[in-house]
């Protein structure tokens, strides 16, 4: 019962950091002081298991594998507010509205990405990485081969 | 030397439950880009289709991890939907752009 209710806890802290940063339209905390932060923390939490008498290899995985679950509830936000966004901006908007569904489509394409190459290096799992690695450099290219058809193909519809 | 179990378990505990609900927000999604791509125009269903097949790909891989489900299959078919369905969104905007 301890162990659910730990993990409900933790979603809700995760849940509740990345919507205020998404409420508030920047990071609370930068990135480039979070992230060594959260590492350094990771590492002493490691350091201390090891300490007190705990396997190194055990006490890492055990670690990393709570990162990667912080890491899976901090995608969870974003994909249900993109999923909302397409579901709102419907065609009353105008003809633009393609390139507001296409941001979209670029953040859904994005969180997936990221969480690919971040829960596979925290689960060791190189395959996971290699896919999302691949994809992430994939993704610009066809946000922006949508968004050039889409004006090519408007652009004609007038002259016709 | 202390005892882990909790720790362990909640470890486990916390990776199912997130990669459960990540999988379940990645449905919504998906599910929102199937009703975009049916009302859509041409480029936008292309749009929608490839958010779709994006979100169906991680779902599966998330299936296929061994601390989940352990579904061995999905992960080809999830590496099939990311790579080709990103390089078939190029061509196939390629060839709208086209006009054929």
């Amino acid at each position: 019962m301890l162990v659910e209710i730990s993990v409900v806890v933790y979603m809700l802290v995760v849940f509740g950091f990345v919507a205020w940063n998404i409420k508030k339209g920047s990071f609370l905390i930068d990135p480039s002081i979070l992230v060594p932060v959260l590492i350094f923390i990771g590492a002493l939490a490691v350091a201390l298991l090891a300490f007190m008498g705990i396997d190194f290899g055990i006490a890492t995985t055990t670690i990393m594998k709570i990162g990667a679950a912080g890491i899976l509830f901090s995608g969870t936000i974003p994909m249900v507010a993109a999923g909302i966004g397409l579901l709102r901006f419907g065609d009353e908007y105008g003809i633009n509205i393609f390139y507001a569904r296409n941001h979209i489509g670029g953040i859904v394409d994005c969180v997936a990405s990221l969480v690919m190459i971040f829960v596979g290096l925290l689960i060791v799992r190189l395959d996971l990485v290699a896919v999302g690695f691949f994809f992430f450099m994939l993704l610009p290219f066809t946000s922006n081969a949508l968004a050039n058809s889409y004006y090519y193909s408007y652009q004609r519809r007038i002259k016709q | 030397m202390i005892d882990l179990s909790f720790l362990n378990s909640f470890a486990e505990s916390a990776f199912f439950w997130s990669a459960l609900i990540f999988s379940f927000a990645c449905a919504f999604t998906g599910l929102a880009a199937i009703r975009l791509s049916l009302k859509g125009e041409a480029v936008t269903s292309l749009m929608a289709v490839s958010t779709f097949t994006t979100v169906a790909g991680v779902s599966l891989f998330l299936i296929s991890l061994p601390e989940l489900f352990n579904v061995g299959f999905a992960r080809d078919t999830a590496i099939a939907l990311l790579v080709v369905g990103s390089i078939g969104t190029i061509i196939f905007a390629r060839l709208f752009r086209m006009g054929k």
